[in-house]
């Protein structure tokens, strides 16, 4: 079954038609990814399906159920979204970010359990547990950004532009993470600007223009395809 | 003299700190100043006015029956007059024009249905007092003070170490993240408006034992607007010590230079404090809210 399907999803914020009748799907287990340029409509989709923004038109299907209207409920269908710029509690301390990003659940050991898979992915962020999460480095702060969405257990992780901004070794790491993530049975739709490694580790990729897709095939031939490198790859 | 006019100082301190702590609250959760706190005090007010004449409750059971009260119509202002407005994304200023019209309604709906006499608590703790130091101050000012501190600290540790707490301190730095958390704000909200209500309906027994209880009695809500200036607009803390030092420094004003200035000195020092230092004393920047 599809961890998400996605049918002839438009959104309009006012006048503006920011996602014009976009189809997509994401099977359990997959990483898959969304690739334009700024502006195209990305996290547009993402606000939507974490229930931010509301849809005018279409469907989507969450494990073959509609997707429930607000937010907190989402969560609770075991959807999690990293979004763009990270969007930490940033008065808060790493510790209190983490404890946030599982609070709905009340069991204390399993969320215990949580916070050290979250240490296995990045040591770093257990010796900055009392440290205010505005404080830390950017790579620190996207670190923080994914451990909060991993506590809540989703089965399937969003994930808005999540390298942006970070030096290249950093990249890799998170990207890394991302694997590793999807190999302990989380789903991952992903979505990027700048797209080469995104769409290497893909198993599926989607390229949006404007608003609407316009090629779509197995990630790692999308990040081969000519045309393609030379308008969102960098050449 | 000066211990007690230092003692009057801090009690009336803390009634502003009390009622300013709830209206920070909400400011620092919803962005937007919520004018009809004042409002739920006076209605907390009557609320252990009726409880105290009609039923013969004692204080406290006065007191915990205008906090659920107050709490209660706090939450009922919410759910009445800003919830459509915010679901809506509403600019603050029209939640802010909204909280001015649920003031006025609300004080006018007194006014028709119980009128506008002035009402006094029985006396609970009659002209009891104590000796400290050798000066004897009222019981009444050392308790409101004492007790204006605790709820005070309570508040501030729920705040800061309960589960919910931190939600509410996550919604301050980001509403939308804090729902992406599966936090029904709603709920939360609600919560917040809850904590307010109590606070008020604490603060409207403190004054209505103080001086009186009658339908404009919420103005002096305006004290708390300068207290939470001067605490920093946001900051608990800041509430509780902006609350103190205004109570403090205009009962030295009325009592050693004139009691006519001493409003003219309060909202100077508001205007003051707004020009050279509008984040106030602990409100350091605006990631330190709550
Ligand atoms: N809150 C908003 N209000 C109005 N227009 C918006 C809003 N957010 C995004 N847009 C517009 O919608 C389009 C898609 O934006 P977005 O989804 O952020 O693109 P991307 O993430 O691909 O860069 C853009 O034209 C953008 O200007
Ligand atoms: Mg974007």
């Amino acid at each position: 079954m599809n961890a998400l399907l996605v049918e002839d999803l438009n959104v309009h914020y006012g006048t503006i038609h920011a996602v014009q009748g976009v189809s997509f799907s994401v099977n359990e287990g997959e990483i898959v990814s969304i690739v334009g340029s700024n502006g195209a409509g990305k996290s547009t989709i993402m606000w939507t399906l974490a229930g931010v923004v509301p849809p005018s038109g279409g469907r989507v299907l969450i494990k073959g159920n509609p997707l429930p209207s607000k937010p907190h409920e989402i969560v609770a269908r075991g959807l999690a979204l990293v979004p763009e710029r990270r969007r930490l509690f940033s008065a808060l301390t790493v510790r209190e970010n983490l404890i946030m990003g599982a609070y709905r659940r009340r069991d204390e050991e399993s969320v215990k359990a949580e916070m050290e898979r979250c240490f296995q992915l990045f040591p770093i962020l257990r010796e900055r547990l009392g440290q205010r999460s505005g404080t830390l480095s950017g790579g620190e702060q996207q670190m923080l950004a994914i451990s909060r969405a991993i506590m809540s257990d989703p089965k399937i992780l969003l994930l808005d532009e999540p390298t942006l901004g970070l030096a290249p070794l950093i990249v890799e790491a998170v990207m890394n993470t991302i694997i590793r993530i999807r190999d302990e049975g989380v789903t991952v739709l992903m979505v990027e600007q700048n797209a080469t490694q995104a769409l290497e580790i893909s198993d599926r990729g989607y390229i949006l223009e404007a608003g609407l897709f316009v090629k779509t095939g197995p990630g790692p031939e999308l990040a081969m395809d000519p045309e393609i490198r030379r308008a969102y790859l960098g050449g | 003299m000066f211990l007690q006019t230092l003692i009057t100082g801090l009690s009336i301190g803390g009634i502003y700190a009390l009622m300013a702590v709830g209206y920070s609250l909400v400011f620092s959760v919803l962005n937007f100043s919520n004018f009809a706190h004042g409002a739920v005090i006076m209605l907390g007010a009557y609320v252990g006015l009726a409880l105290a004449t009609k039923l013969n409750f004692g204080f406290g059971l006065v007191l915990a029956g205008s906090v659920a009260g107050a709490g209660i119509i706090a939450v009922l202002n919410e759910k009445l007059a800003y919830s459509s407005l915010r679901r809506r994304k509403a600019p603050s200023l029209y939640l802010m024009i909204s909280a001015m019209g649920c003031a006025v309604f609300l004080e006018n709906l007194v006014y028709a249905t119980i009128g506008s006499r002035f009402y006094a608590f029985p006396e609970f703790f009659g002209r009891q007092v104590v000796t400290i130091f050798g000066s004897s101050v009222s019981l009444l000012d050392v308790g409101a003070f004492i007790f204006a501190l605790i709820a005070i600290l309570g508040l501030h540790l729920f705040i800061n170490r309960t589960r919910t707490g931190t939600a509410i301190r996550a919604g301050v730095c980001d509403m939308t993240m804090c729902s992406l958390m599966g936090v029904d704000l709603n709920r939360l909200i609600a919560i917040v408006f809850l904590l307010a209500g109590a606070f008020a309906g604490v603060a409207g027994v403190f004054l209505g034992i103080k001086y009186l209880v009658y339908p404009t009695m919420g103005w002096v809500t305006n004290k708390a607007y300068i207290a939470a200036v001067i605490g920093g607009l946001g900051s608990l803390p800041g509430a509780l010590a902006g609350g103190l030092i205004l109570g403090v420094v205009e009962t030295f004003v009325s009592t050693y230079i004139s009691s006519v200035l001493r409003d003219v000195f309060s909202f100077t020092l508001l205007i003051a404090f707004l020009v050279w230092r509008p984040n106030g004393l602990m409100g350091i920047d605006s990631e330190e809210k709550v």
